[in-house]
């Protein structure tokens, strides 16, 4: 491969590797890290770095130097436009579903902080280990 | 109309006199951008205190918000930067500011 | 120390990618995408190709026409989700009493407040702005409802508790929610009660004319393009998004510590 096409291949790859790292880290902080909060914080990284991979297998590499990729919105609205549109834009499948997902994400987080309150006032405090030991 | 930032970094490159071309400066933007968002993620997982961990988690949002837009998708960068960078990090200190801040060992 | 292992995991991170390089070719994005993905693309505004045109949804906003028409329904799931996790918080909440505060001269100082008063008004605008304009420009009703969102938190913090919860109750926060949900499913079902009315068959969340069902809602206004169902359902999305979340904020700050009736 000519050195310009491998360089753009490994940039790519740098880039979907730290969002495996990402996730990697993640899990190890919710697995191993006792309190309750840096889980909350652990999953909310793991489900953003889950949507960001989804729409990294979306995009569209550049056509030509001198044709880029689009946003996924039609400016041109003739018959020939419209031709073009479909030949330049990204995939816009994925975006829709990360879109869903991102809200549904939010509500969960939102009703597990609920619950984390709620540990508290019962076992006045949120370390895990604490709370296996009462399993009151 | 969204095609035009590309030209700029055609421009700048060849401005920088080493001509990169822009499809490379476009994957070494992303490329830098997700390094970052590693190290963040890593500082705040194995932060004590929680206020830190949650004003790391805010940053690595906010290089995730930048990787949407060089991804191409702003409907999804539209939400992602009230929700992940305003809305959860206030809720996230609300709740640490009624439990507990520091995580023992 | 920590420099270190942030310098071992960023040189993990290099090595792995030089070896997912050699391998890569089987998930790399490529110049061409899926074959549903260019559909999607090519049928999203396309009143001229003969057979696309019975599919097309007349806007020019491709994921906006994906979210609210192509797959409409799961759209409409997902905020009967986001309803269900407001509905356990509430119900979670039920037996914390708030607790009685004495006075109201809290909050940061006058300047803050000021200011406050007049980009409250400008962050109501911009999401306005955002969350209209879906179907044209990116935008939404999820997009401009979390914009919004943010004004009733920058009141709690900057103002007190007590300030929002004078003025504006969680019962009126909950009022706009269903109000929101209501316009969604009155949508939802207009064409298909037009077509019990006229006798003409007619599907559910349609849009626009589809073989076999000839009713439409209005593809433009004056020459302005609003494209049916979707500037509806991203004014009444907005609306439910920003009250749902305001609600959970005021509920998480108004309760204090435990108070549980009967036992613990």
């Amino acid at each position: 491969m000519e050195p310009t096409e491998f360089l753009n291949l490994y940039l790519l790859s740098v880039t979907i590797a730290s969002l495996l790292a990402n996730v990697a880290i993640s899990l190890y902080g919710v697995f191993y890290k006792p309190h309750y909060t840096k889980k909350i914080i652990a999953v909310s990284i793991l489900s953003d770095s889950a949507n960001t991979i989804a729409i990294f297998i979306g995009f569209r590499r550049w056509l030509s130097p001198s044709q880029p990729p689009s946003v996924a919105i039609a400016t041109n609205l003739s018959r020939e436009g419209i031709e073009k549109f479909a030949n330049v834009g990204v995939d816009p499948l994925p975006q829709a579903l990360v879109l869903t997902a991102i809200v549904i994400g939010l509500a969960v987080t939102l009703f597990l902080i609920y619950l984390g309150y709620m540990l508290y006032c019962h076992y006045k405090t949120l370390d895990m280990r604490e709370i296996r030991r009462l399993k009151g | 109309m969204y095609s035009h930032a590309w030209q700029t970094s055609s421009i700048l490159s060849y401005v920088g006199e080493k001509m990169i071309p822009g499809e490379t400066l476009h994957y070494l933007v992303m490329a830098v951008t997700a390094l970052i968002s590693v190290v963040a993620t890593y500082m705040a997982i194995t932060e004590k205190d929680l206020l830190k961990a949650v004003i790391f988690s805010a940053l690595q949002s906010g290089m995730y918000a930048i990787l949407y837009f060089l991804l191409l998708a702003p409907d999804i960068l539209l939400v992602y930067i009230p929700v992940a960078v305003g809305l959860i990090p206030g809720v996230l200190i609300v709740l640490i500011s009624k439990t507990e801040r520091w995580e023992k060992e | 120390m920590r420099i270190v292992e942030i310098a071992v995991i960023i040189l993990i991170v290099l090595a792995f990618g030089l070896l997912i390089t050699v391998a890569f070719s089987y998930i790399a994005p490529g110049t061409r995408i899926r074959p549903l993905g260019e559909f999607y693309l090519y049928a999203t505004y396309n009143p001229y190709d003969p057979i696309v045109r019975l599919f097309t949804v007349m806007s020019p906003e491709g994921v906006t026409a994906i979210v609210w028409d192509f797959r409409g329904l799961d759209t409409l799931f997902e905020t009967s989700v986001f309803y269900l996790a407001i509905i356990g918080a509430l119900a979670l909440t039920r037996g914390l009493m708030p607790a009685p505060r004495s006075e109201e001269g809290q909050g940061l100082s006058v300047i803050v407040k000021s200011v406050t008063k007049i980009t409250a008004p400008m962050i109501l605008a911009v999401g306005a702005s955002v969350g209209l304009h879906g179907h044209l420009t990116p935008g939404g009703g999820f997009q401009g409802g979390s914009v919004i969102a943010v004004i009733p938190m920058l009141m709690i913090v900057i103002f007190s508790v007590l300030f929002l919860a004078k003025r504006m109750n969680v019962t009126g926060f909950l009022i706009l929610r269903s109000i929101g949900l209501a316009i969604i499913g009155f949508t939802g079902v207009a064409l298909f009660i037009a077509g019990l009315v006229l006798g003409v068959p007619a599907w559910v969340f349609q849009n626009m004319p589809k073989p076999g069902a000839p009713l439409s809602m209005p593809v433009e206004v004056h020459g302005a393009l609003i494209s049916g169902t979707l500037w509806f359902f991203n004014l009444a999305e907005m609306v439910a998004v920003a009250s749902g979340f305001s609600i959970a904020f005021l509920i998480l700050l108004l309760v204090k510590e435990v108070e549980f009736r009967g036992k613990s």
